[in-house]
């Protein structure tokens, strides 16, 4: 803690009033949409209340975190790293089971989820990491304690299981390797073994569905059979883009542009091991669970079970047009076709009520936001603050970026909230938190030591 | 400014990589943005009808067609209410559940099957029975907890009054089947829409339809309602106003239905407008049965074909009658002398056929009036011969014979006049005498409607003045207003001399007096007519009557025909005269079973 004499005077002197602002409006106008949300369900007061309550208290511990000096993480990133493991299989022992997952911890009246705490302890610890180990950054063993760092929150997290809550993780990893120097083209090998891993199945499953919508090439629906029918099939595809690669390697060799051989055989092992990881990928699939992530390209294939949600949301964002129907009056909201309306589908309840107008805005803010955070990052004392505060930037981009995608149907449907707008109090104080570190690493930018 | 304690280098490369990631996240804002423009700004139209679309839902109530009244006002059919059971669900749910089906089964007596379409969707309604009495609209009432979804509403019905002698002149109604329906909804129909079937219903449907009511309601996603935006109530169709007379149309009917085989038909036209007072066409059905198992009886009846309306659309051949139309044309192309007397014998010997009369022994002396009288054909055979082919066929084409009459009914056909050029491209044969000799006493390929010989008579009466029938004089909507109203207007005038009239009326007056139309003598009241015996290749002649009368200044005319019924003078004229008897108001005199005995064949 600080016991500096002028600690407020000193806070509101170096407070991003930008980041702030934007901030203050976010919640605000999320408190709106929550009250819309739930008008119809006669919850609405207890929500906001809920969503006030978590809005103060994280201010509380936005201002403690503000306070605490952000180099302790650094030192103590050992011990915080067991303690978000601990929450997390606390949570698989104590959790609460809610519709198939354990998620919650609760205390009485209280519960929280805890991977809205880890999420941010992760973004401490592996900055911490990857500041000690800047000098070894770009040798692959570093790459290799970057990933089982991640693999303990990700496997922990999986078995909960949270799918939709891991992304971000990775996202946030391979940004923080980067600005951190790791290799760009370990990282895109990295990038393109998961992109495989999880691509293949649900590519496999888009083409299925495909064949409801426009039916197929002939040719094309017997090499997708064939591919389900015989395992090998698969290989064969990736020797063959395998002996591209190398084709391609050589014939630049030829033309004098010489490349380490290193690089098409790193490719080659990517994408071999790619496509392994994705046949089991592929058979612990259920059904439903590939369909759901495809369903979205083409939800008119079942507009009243896989694709219900996204044909709802993407009727309640559009029929908003420009200005809105006005506060209260959405009429997909309001007749509750929009599902899960003060949570993951908030954002539609705003593009419904206030149009166009109001949910540009709201991009806008959440840029602002962003962009003031990667301000701090670049005027942070020490490479740990910026690893730590653009990694932060990072994960909230990619919230809104992955939940305003996820409503406008561009994206599978995943339970990814809108930090700051989606009902919730451990997000809210969570993120909270997270700009009190953001503000901590500010105020502290020009304290030398 | 840089990090504390390192490299300036190792700052500079991380603000350039702090380049790129900033940009990076304002592509993926610009990415979102654009998807946003997108659906709420370029498709913001078409997402805010489809969420108008899935709020609302109309409930439908069916507006009642328009009152068809004869011409005294009566009314042949009025609209009553019988009871529909329906599915409504108010849960997402396609199809009731089968216990309710099993129930409502079990109440109605009946094997019910729901129908669900494609369209489906929350909210709609879906039809399980129909034509309910109140008792089993109250069983179902009473087990509401039981039946969940089910809904009892009213739906408008026809009542026919005369069902079955009015059946070909109004039609009846019927749902619209899924064939018609790709027609039909350009014109503003819809599934489950009821059309008029036959007769007036279909001629006027257009008229006939209300325009339907319901409530306008806004539904949640679970298919509740939520609240009422409006009302409309349905809207009664327009009334439409016959020509046709009930008392006539019944006494035609029942004569008919009593004659000798109860089938064919009779048309009764106003001379001076061209107005149909009666119009039948023999077996008729119940109009009130329509939809009903009831209904497929008539439908199967393949020896009376009670459905087919005989008045416009059965074809026979015209017999005797067709001499009116050799009459005519031998008076003004031959100029006959009507005193100049002929010689029966009858036979006749043409070629080396041997053509008979229908009287064996011969009518002896006949001239032009008595032969018509007694319709010899002998005579008429050498007025063919002598006119040729050609005379006969422009003649009857003056009267419209081989076109449709335009009366305002649906699917009349146009009969038929053979030519020698029809001969030669059918049969490859050339036309001979003997065709040209039969067809003078009307038969052969010829072939005529009732409908076209009452409006050939009717002109004869006029002496040639051919109106257009009709049946439809006036229609007015719901708010008073005369949205159609018949003008009565000449077809035209067909251009004879007045000798000619005077000879073939005489000769018509002189069939009833003392020829074969004698059973269609009336006290007080001259009649005009002529009797026709049509042989056809199945068994039995059919028994033609065309008559009109006053024949002095005739109002009405009538056209006869008993299918297979037999001889004209005896089956079909007795009919006529029932017909003048209720429209002059004539008390009936007792049938005399003597005479009919007596009574020759024609």
């Amino acid at each position: 803690m600080i016991h500096e004499k002028g600690f407020f005077q000193r806070f509101i002197n170096a407070v991003d009033l930008w980041l702030f602002t934007a901030l203050v409006i976010l919640v605000l106008i999320g408190v709106f949409a929550i009250y819309s949300a739930s008008f119809n369900y006669g919850v609405s007061s207890k929500y906001i209340t809920v969503q006030t309550a978590a809005f103060f208290l994280g201010l509380i511990c936005m201002f403690v975190a503000a306070g605490l000096n952000y180099q302790y993480y650094k030192q103590f990133d050992k011990v915080i790293y067991i303690f978000s493991l601990v929450l997390l299989v606390s949570v698989l022992i104590f959790g609460v089971t809610v519709n198939g997952a354990k998620r919650w911890i609760s205390f009485g009246p209280l519960s929280f989820q805890p991977v809205e705490i880890t999420k941010l302890i992760y973004i401490l610890v592996i900055s911490s990491f990857l500041d000690k180990n800047w000098k070894n950054i770009r040798k692959p063993s570093a790459l290799a304690y970057t990933f089982a760092i991640l693999m303990g929150h990700f496997a922990l997290i999986m078995m909960q299981p949270a799918f939709s809550s891991t992304l971000p993780y990775f996202l946030v990893t391979l940004v923080l390797l980067y600005v951190a120097g790791a290799e760009p083209f370990y990282l895109l090998c990295v990038s393109l073994f998961c992109g495989l891993t999880v691509g293949i199945p649900l590519f496999i499953e888009f083409l299925k569905l495909q064949e409801f919508v426009i039916y197929p090439v002939s040719q094309l629906g017997h090499f997708i059979n064939s591919i389900q029918d015989n395992v090998m099939g698969i290989f064969y595809v990736a020797v063959i883009i395998i002996a591209v690669i190398f084709a391609v390697w050589w014939f630049l060799w030829k033309l004098k542009t010489k490349i380490s051989i290193i690089y098409p055989i790193l490719l080659g092992f990517a994408i071999m091991f790619g496509f392994t990881a994705s046949m089991s990928v592929e058979k612990s699939l259920k059904d439903y669970q590939r369909k759901r992530m495809v369903v979205f390209l083409y939800p008119e294939t079942d507009s009243r079970g896989a694709g219900y949600n996204v044909i709802q949301s993407k009727i309640a964002m559009g029929s908003g047009k420009i200005s809105g129907k006005g506060f209260l009056k959405g009429t997909q909201t309001q007749l509750g076709f929009l599902p899960e309306q003060h949570t993951d589908f908030i954002f539609s309840v705003i593009g419904e009520e206030g149009g166009w107008l109001v949910s540009q805005t709201i991009i806008l803010l959440y840029f602002i936001f962003i962009w003031r955070a990667l301000v701090i990052a670049r005027e942070a004392r020490d490479r740990y603050g910026s690893l730590v505060a653009i990694g932060i930037a990072a994960m909230f981009a990619f919230y809104v970026v992955i939940n305003i995608s996820m409503v406008t149907g561009l994206m599978p449907v995943a339970g990814v909230p809108l930090l700051f707008l989606s009902y919730g109090g451990s997000s809210m104080v969570s993120s909270m938190i997270a700009v009190g570190i953001l503000f901590s690493i500010h105020m502290r930018r020009y304290t030398y030591y | 400014m840089v990090w504390q304690k390192e490299d300036k280098y190792a700052y500079e490369i991380f603000l350039e990589k702090h380049k790129i990631i900033l940009v990076f996240f304002a592509l993926l804002f610009i990415f979102i943005s654009v998807r946003l423009f997108y659906l709420q700004v370029i498709k913001g139209n078409h997402y805010r009808r489809v969420s108008d679309q899935q709020r609302m839902y109309n409930t439908h109530e069916r507006a009642p067609r328009g009152i068809i009244y004869s011409d005294n006002g009566s009314m042949m059919v009025v609209n009553d209410f019988s009871y529909v059971a329906l599915f409504y669900p108010f849960e997402q749910q396609e199809t009731p559940s089968d216990e309710t089906i099993e129930q409502l089964s079990v109440i109605l007596k009946r094997d019910i099957k729901p129908s669900i379409d494609k369209s489906w969707r929350y909210g709609r309604v879906v039809k399980l029975a129909d034509n309910l009495t109140m008792e089993e609209m109250f069983k179902i009432q009473e087990k509401k907890l039981v039946l969940s979804g089910i809904s009892v509403v009213k739906e408008p019905k026809r009542v026919y009054s005369f069902s079955e002698q009015n059946s070909h002149v109004t039609g009846y109604t019927g749902e619209i089947r899924a064939d018609e329906i790709e027609r039909l909804s350009e014109y503003g129909y819809k599934m489950g829409d009821y059309v008029g079937r036959g007769g007036v219903e279909q001629q006027y449907d257009a008229y006939l339809q209300g325009t339907d009511g319901g409530w306008q309601l806004e539904v949640n996603a679970k298919g509740h309602q939520t609240k009422a935006f409006k009302y409309i109530p349905p809207e009664i169709g327009a009334s439409v106003h016959l020509t046709v007379n009930q008392n006539l149309q019944n006494a035609a009917y029942d004569a008919l239905k009593n004659s000798a085989t109860g089938r064919g038909a009779v048309v009764v036209l106003d001379t001076k407008t061209g107005a149909v007072k009666a119009l039948v066409s023999s077996p008729g059905f119940d109009t009130n049965s329509a939809g009903t198992k009831e209904f497929l009886r008539y439908l199967n009846d393949k020896k009376n074909l009670p459905l087919f309306n005989r008045a416009l659309q059965a074809l026979y051949p015209p017999g005797s009658i067709f001499k009116i139309i050799t009459f005519v044309a031998a008076t003004e192309v031959l100029n006959i002398n009507p005193k100049e007397a002929d010689y029966c014998t009858g036979s006749f010997e043409l070629g080396n056929r041997w053509y008979t009369c229908w009287l064996k022994t011969g009518h002896g002396r006949v001239n032009l009036i008595s032969a018509t009288a007694q319709s010899c054909n002998i005579y008429f055979y050498d007025l063919g011969l002598k006119l040729g082919v050609r005379n006969l066929e422009k003649y009857a084409r003056k009267f419209y014979i081989g076109e449709r009459t335009g009366i305002d009914l649906p699917n009349e056909k146009k009969g038929f006049i053979p030519t020698p050029e029809w001969k030669k491209s059918l049969f490859k044969m050339s036309w001979l005498q003997g065709d040209t000799v039969i067809l003078a006493i009307g038969q052969g390929a010829l072939d005529v409607t009732p409908l076209q010989m009452a409006a050939m008579i009717s002109a004869v009466a006029n002496k040639g003045v051919y109106y257009r029938p009709y049946i439809v004089d006036n229609i007015v909507n719901i708010k008073g207003e005369e949205v159609y109203k018949h003008t009565v207007r000449t077809r035209d005038t067909i251009d004879l001399s007045d000798r000619t009239w005077d000879l073939l009326h005489r000769s018509l007056i002189e069939t009833v007096d003392n020829g074969t139309g004698r059973r269609s003598q009336l006290p007080g009241i001259k009649v005009a007519g002529k009797t026709g015996t049509a042989q056809n290749p199945q068994k039995i002649d059919h028994a033609w009557f065309v008559t009109f009368a006053p024949a002095d200044n005739p109002e009405i005319a009538i056209a006869v025909i008993v299918e297979h019924g037999g001889g004209g003078g005896l089956n079909a004229v007795p009919i006529a005269k029932k017909i003048y008897e209720a429209y002059f108001g004539i008390e009936p005199e007792e049938e005399d079973t003597a005479e009919k005995q007596k009574g020759k064949k024609q």
